[in-house]
């Protein structure tokens, strides 16, 4: 079980994430929503140990993630919001380097590697350079880097960003299975629908605050409405309409 | 003075902010700071910083000759009825390959921003800009930058040397004519090496396919650097023998611009023999050539590969065949103890094949190391001594010394270069920062690439010149003055190769550099004095014992006095504040 205590993060004095807690249970996909700003991204951070928490710890089957980081971090996959890689490597050479990283056996890292990159549809581009691939490519990368290990946690934080239909639809599913195997699964994204319809919990932020915590369905309930209406009635009170027909009136001005 | 300046600030506002201006602008901050298609590897200077750093070489060069120009110094010295213009000729020609080198490695350091790229073209094509106008602001941007260049590499030398020059001459006119020389002759020869480099690369451009050029560039560009390097070493020799040159001009000296131009410097100070007008006379003509011969490249190159941009696929992978390296399974087997130096060793070995400005400083080291190496094996042989003999004297000798030295201290600096700095989460991610390893793994990289080709031709060369006993002596303390120096070098690395931010300067940096030098000195000279003495009597090597113990128990006391908290691993450098903020309220 994972849990966020009371985790606060600041920087010079300005609260990015203040007060959270969460339990993120075996089989729970809990998924992370909020505007621009919120504290998703230093939420995740926290999570991965990236980020030293200002106040609040993060505790893995009731130990703090910070007492060893090390083997926390051998039970977790993690995709980050950009795809930052090394360019001059190839996908398999940057795979097999995360395999042996991670201390898997060699003769696993390279099955694994090659039966995901076929099942990823990157077998064929597998000896180019990173820097030759395009943006779903190298998040295609992400992923098997993420999943190859086969962690108990995962942390994904925009996992479908530059995905085509086909592979998102995958992934989808996968994330679908991954919770019904009893791993654990804390999944950030702008994308309501895909929360709606992969993740069991919902979390919404706003301003690094908690404002919504509950599963699914229960937060669509409290205003009767879609998540997508809930989302937007409790973090951003704003006529969207108004704002769309306002940007046009100053795109035609003279 | 206001009413001429305003108009012209006027005009220039005016154009500046046109489309066409901003587009240069736009061109000179991406030769600057770099190109758009690859990430960057996060080496970006800034402008400033970039110039202050071309204009310190000529500066400093100029500062220590002061010495040598000053009339008391003279008087001091007893010289009287000094030459000036006889005794500034080699110095002249030292700023001239000086200017020529910096130059020269400025065009290849920033050759892959010179044309625009798949970034530039994404942004600019759907605007209403033709590509014409494209073409003439990115080669006005490329003419601003190598005149920017020019001036700024030669600055401090077209003020300082004909200042210590004339520093004994009474007339004022003798400093500016000196002066106006000197400055024609330095900053021809950089626009020349500038545009020449250009004509290289952009022939190879002009005639590869995208893919092959893609890949022979960056070995171009290391024959290039090392040609650099060669020429800045030729100032030691060459100037001696061009001013005893008779008759007309040796044939090598037409190969070598750094003639040319030093020719047309000294023909125009009435100075010139026979030889040198003749090569003088290649100058203009040569130089007209180069700048012609670069402009076309640049013309056929940005029709070649900007123009077609959109048709050359984005995402086309190659699809080499993988091999599985035996050496890389011995050395997991042997050497690569955790999975952290396996998979780091894998990382360090591919970035320094792969990535651009790693190769090109480790180029340019393997370049000086093979030019200075050369120098010693041209000493030896001094007088058409045997090669037996040869072998033996203190230049034969230090060979594997300055090549070790240099490579070392080489690879400790590259280590130091980021490569995408983003992409460091993974190893952030994954590795234990407690476990001390960078270390280990850092000293095994520099000892496998380093020492065993250095160990088997040393062994080589020595067992069949000199017998088994002097090759086996020698090849021991190459070894382990190897070892040593690898030690010492990597005292309180805390770092995987290539993934924490540049180290900021600080004050004693200039300390080490001199350090660098003096450790130079020891390591090679007289480690290659002593065992050019000592190995006819293999008794007198047991002398070495005491400095390698020392050498072996100082960075491993260092080691041992450091906390655990300095031993962590690091990604980020920081720069000791004097005052810490305690944070209370956070």
């Amino acid at each position: 079980m994972l849990e966020a205590v009371r985790l606060t993060k600041s920087y010079s004095s300005l609260p990015a994430v203040q007060e959270l807690s969460f339990t993120l249970r075996p089989g729970q996909v809990l998924g992370c929503l909020g505007p621009n700003g919120s504290g998703k991204s230093t939420t995740v951070k926290m999570l991965t140990g990236l980020l030293e928490p200002t106040r609040g710890v993060v505790q893995f089957d009731g130990h703090n993630i910070r007492d060893d980081l090390a083997s926390y971090r051998a039970r977790l996959g993690y995709v980050p919001e950009e795809a930052h890689l090394y360019p001059y490597l190839t996908g398999w050479e940057y795979l097999e380097m995360i395999g042996t990283l991670r201390g898997m056996p060699r003769r696993n890292i390279e099955l694994k590697i090659d039966s995901l990159l076929q099942l990823f549809s990157l077998h064929p581009a597998r000896h180019g350079t990173i820097g030759t691939y395009s943006k779903g490519m190298r998040q295609r990368v992400l992923l098997i880097a993420a999943i190859m290990h086969d962690p108990e946690i995962f942390i994904f934080d925009e996992p479908l960003s530059g995905l085509d239909v086909t592979s998102a639809l995958i992934f989808k599913n996968l994330v679908q299975a991954l919770g019904r195997s009893g791993k654990l699964v804390f999944y950030c994204s702008h994308v309501l629908e895909v929360v709606e319809k992969v993740c069991t919990d919902v979390l919404i932020l706003r301003k690094g605050v908690v404002i919504a915590h509950d599963t699914v369905a229960n937060v669509g309930q409290i205003l009767g409405q879609s998540l997508e209406n809930t989302f937007l009635h409790l973090v951003d009170d704003v006529d969207t309409t108004r704002v769309a027909r306002d940007i046009v009136d100053v795109m035609r001005a003279a | 003075m206001s009413l001429l300046t305003d108009p012209i600030r006027h005009h220039w506002n005016y154009y500046k902010e046109r489309p066409f201006g901003r587009l240069v602008r736009l061109f000179v901050e991406r030769i600057f700071r770099g190109g758009g298609d690859s990430d960057t590897e996060g080496l970006d200077l800034g402008i400033g910083l970039v110039l202050t750093l071309l204009a310190m070489p000529g500066g400093f060069v100029s500062i220590l000759l002061f010495d040598k120009y000053g009339s008391l110094l003279q008087w001091l010295r007893g010289q009287k009825n000094v030459d000036t213009l006889l005794i500034a000729f080699p110095d002249e020609y030292f700023f001239i390959v000086l200017s020529m080198t910096v130059t020269g490695a400025i065009a290849v350091w920033r050759w892959d921003s010179i044309f625009p790229d798949r970034r530039d073209y994404m942004n600019l094509v759907h605007l209403p800009i033709a590509t014409r106008t494209v073409f003439l602001a990115n080669l006005v941007a490329v003419l601003f930058l190598v005149g920017l260049v020019a001036m700024d590499v030669n600055a401090a030398s077209c003020v300082l040397f004909p200042m210590v020059v004339s520093a004994s001459q009474s007339h004022f006119l003798f400093f500016v004519k000196f002066a106006a020389v000197h400055a024609l002759g330095v900053v021809l020869s950089s626009v020349f090496v500038f545009f020449a480099v250009f004509c290289v690369l952009g022939l190879l451009m002009a005639v590869l396919p995208p893919q092959t050029f893609r890949r022979a560039s960056a070995y171009v560009r290391g024959v290039v650097v090392v040609y650099l390097v060669a020429l800045l070493c030729t100032s030691f020799m060459v100037p001696e023998l061009l001013r005893r040159a008779k008759g007309p001009a040796p044939a090598w000296t037409f190969l070598m611009p750094s003639c040319w131009f030093v020719g047309l410097c000294q023909l125009l100070r009435g100075r010139a023999n026979q030889a040198l007008t003749e090569v003088a006379m290649l100058c203009l003509p040569g130089f007209f050539l180069v700048v012609a011969v670069a402009l076309c490249m640049y013309a056929i190159g940005y029709r070649k590969y900007f123009v077609r941009i959109a048709e050359m696929t984005e995402g086309a992978a190659t699809t080499h065949r993988w091999q599985k390296s035996q050496v890389g399974v011995l050395l997991d087997h042997l050497v690569l103890k955790s999975p952290m130096q396996k998979a780091c060793f894998r990382f360090v070995g591919k970035t320094l094949q792969r990535s651009e400005t790693h190769r090109l400083v480790m180029t340019g080291v393997a370049g000086l190391a093979l030019v200075l190496a050369s120098q010693a094996l041209m000493n030896a042989y001094e007088g058409g001594r045997p090669a037996r003999e040869a072998a033996l004297s203190a230049d034969a000798l230090s060979i594997p010394f300055i090549i070790t030295f240099l490579l070392i201290v080489g690879l400790r600096l590259v280590f130091e270069i980021p490569v995408d700095l983003q992409a460091n989460w993974i190893f952030q991610l994954t590795v234990d920062a407690d476990r001390q390893e960078s270390e280990p793994l850092a000293r095994k990289v520099i000892l496998v690439s380093v020492l065993p080709w250095i160990a088997a031709i040393t062994f080589g060369v020595y067992s069949r010149l000199e017998g088994g006993a002097v090759a086996v002596l020698h090849t021991v303390v190459v070894v382990v003055w190897t070892v040593l120096l690898t030690n010492i070098m990597l005292v309180r690395f805390r770092k995987i190769p290539f993934t924490c931010s540049m180290p900021v300067f600080k004050q004693h940096s200039i300390v080490i550099l001199i350090a660098f030098c003096f450790g130079f000195l020891i390591y090679v000279g007289s480690t290659a004095e002593f065992e050019a003495s000592a190995l006819t009597e293999p008794l007198r090597m047991l002398e070495l014992l005491p400095v390698a113990a020392m050498a072996w128990y100082i960075p491993h006391h260092l080691k041992g006095s450091t906390i655990d908290l300095e031993k962590r691993l690091i990604y980020e450098e920081s720069a000791a504040r004097t005052v810490e903020l305690l944070r209370l309220s956070e």
